[in-house]
């Protein structure tokens, strides 16, 4: 799956499962909210039900002139009775409760139920109940919602994975196409450029004809054809192609790739500044290391003004490549690293190359910078 | 010398508790308790009839001694048909302090917290 699927495929799949957790979420704490409701509203049945039982007791009671008066005490529920200032006569509390409140209230344990009693039997105006909330109905409820949640996002992220493949479907169909289109004339290309450019070696080497300002336009264009062929191959082989890393002198290297562009520069008119360190080494495939300093070069041959001024700078630690060119526009900087995004379509190419960049850049866990102004000129800067 | 002093500062006070209380009780059972006895009145149920209306001391204490200082029928905690069997009392002739105290005195006697206990279980 490619970069840009997978992308594709987690938005998909935030968003479809962001938004069916929210509306799961919020469907789930309003039954919750309501079943908790409803188990309480039962338990408070249950007090003002007890209340009225103890209220008929306590009549009973005061009517009762025995030494000894048994006041109504129920299992699991406590109770005690009040005077109309509010002060304590009696109760099955071990500890004397104050009254400060009426109705139906409840703390993290227990709940209270506190009523009026007309007439006052016992002297008994405000009668307080109170039970221990039973929570065993609510952590039960609170499981079979944490199931269903789990269920339900299980059963909703397979169908989303299936859903999002579905719907990148026609996506990728249209970048396996493109892809099979360049790797079909990448192929068809190769040998014809391999032969113009052999021609032209030969050419030079027995010195058959002057090298006429011709013969340079056709070595540029077949260098150019070349090295999109270079890429475009780096490209579909990047996930397959083995590296082998070893010890190469990146100062010779860059060097001889300048040496190679030399003939795009002059075209150009370009004023090229080497600040190379001598004999720098590093560790390195030497595939990925012409892919990314030929890339470096030719954007920066490629977008520089005519007669502008392309320096190489090569330090121990870093690797930088200075054009005087048309520049990126800010907005542009962020996606300047996509595959075929070109921030400026005025000169060729599919906008691969510093995806190029980018992807040996990462392979090698080393840090790209982009500092561009526009109509000034960019800076690419790598450093290890 | 300062022990034997406060020994026997305590000593007297506790008899003058004891003679007072004594006292207390003599008179509640003679200012009103005999005569109640006599007159065959029950006094839980009078007490209760009070805790009825009236639920806290405060207030009972308050309703009785204005019914015995002024023995009426919209004083009374009894209903007004009792009185067509039974004449109106007098007005009791003791003095406020004292009174008070025999109210008191009633009212804890017959105090029903007192007599409230809870089940064994």
């Amino acid at each position: 799956m490619l970069n840009s699927e997978k992308r594709s495929l987690i938005r998909f799949l935030v968003i479809y499962l962001g938004s069916t957790f929210l509306l799961f979420s919020l469907a789930s704490w309003t039954f919750y909210i309501s079943s908790k409701h409803h188990l309480y509203d039962k338990q408070r049945e249950q007090l003002e039900y007890q209340a009225e039982n103890i209220k008929s007791k306590l009549r009973h009671l005061h009517t009762t002139f025995d030494k000894t008066l048994y006041y109504p005490q129920i299992k699991t529920f406590n109770s005690a009775i009040f005077d109309l200032d509010k002060k304590y006569i009696f109760g099955s509390f071990k500890e004397k409760p104050y009254l400060n409140k009426m109705g139906h209230y409840s703390n993290n344990n227990h709940m209270y139920y506190i009523s009026k009693l007309e007439p006052y039997y016992l002297g008994a105006a405000y009668l307080m109940v109170s039970i221990p909330i039973d929570k065993k109905p609510i952590v039960s409820l609170q499981r079979n919602i944490i199931w269903f949640m789990l269920g339900a996002g299980i059963i909703f992220s397979i169908l989303g994975y299936f859903l999002g493949k579905l719907f990148i479907a026609p996506m990728r169909d249209s970048i396996n196409k493109m892809n099979n289109f360049i790797q079909d004339t990448t192929h068809e290309l190769n040998t014809p450029i391999s032969t113009i450019l052999a021609n032209i070696e030969l050419i030079e080497a027995y010195g058959m004809y002057e090298k006429s300002e011709e013969l340079k336009r056709i070595e540029i264009a077949s260098k150019t054809l070349s090295r999109i062929y270079e890429d475009l191959t780096y490209l579909n082989l990047n996930h397959e192609y083995y590296r082998e890393i070893e010890e190469i002198n990146i100062s010779k290297m860059i060097e001889e790739r300048v040496v190679y562009f030399s003939a795009m520069a002059q075209n150009r008119g370009l004023n090229i500044l080497l600040e190379l360190l001598p004999n720098k080494t590093l560790n390195i495939d030497r595939n990925d290391a012409v892919r990314l300093i030929d890339n470096l070069l030719s954007n920066a041959i490629k977008y520089n003004k005519t007669k502008g001024n392309l320096t190489v700078k090569l330090t121990d630690t870093s690797l930088s490549v200075i054009d005087t060119g048309i520049g990126i526009a800010k907005k542009d900087l962020n996606d300047i690293l996509k595959r075929f995004k070109r921030a400026n379509k005025s000169e060729g190419g599919f906008g691969i190359g510093l995806d190029i960049i980018n992807q040996v850049v990462n392979s090698y866990a080393f840090h790209l910078d982009i500092t561009s102004k526009l109509h000034v000129g960019t800076k690419v800067e790598i450093t290890w | 010398m300062v022990k034997i002093v406060l020994i026997s500062t305590f000593l007297c006070m506790t008899t003058y508790a004891q003679t007072l209380n004594k006292e207390n009780h003599t008179s509640l059972e003679e200012s009103c308790l005999s005569c109640h006895k006599k007159q065959q009145i029950p006094n839980q149920l009078i007490y209760r009839r009070y805790l009825i209306k009236y639920s806290t001391t405060t207030q009972i204490r308050e309703a009785i001694f204005t019914y015995l200082k002024n023995p009426q029928i919209k004083y009374t905690i009894m209903p007004s048909q009792f009185f067509l069997k039974f004449p109106m009392k007098k007005a009791i002739n003791i003095e406020d302090k004292k009174l008070k105290i025999l109210v008191n005195e009633y009212l804890d006697k017959f105090d029903v917290k007192k007599m409230l206990v809870l089940p064994k279980r």
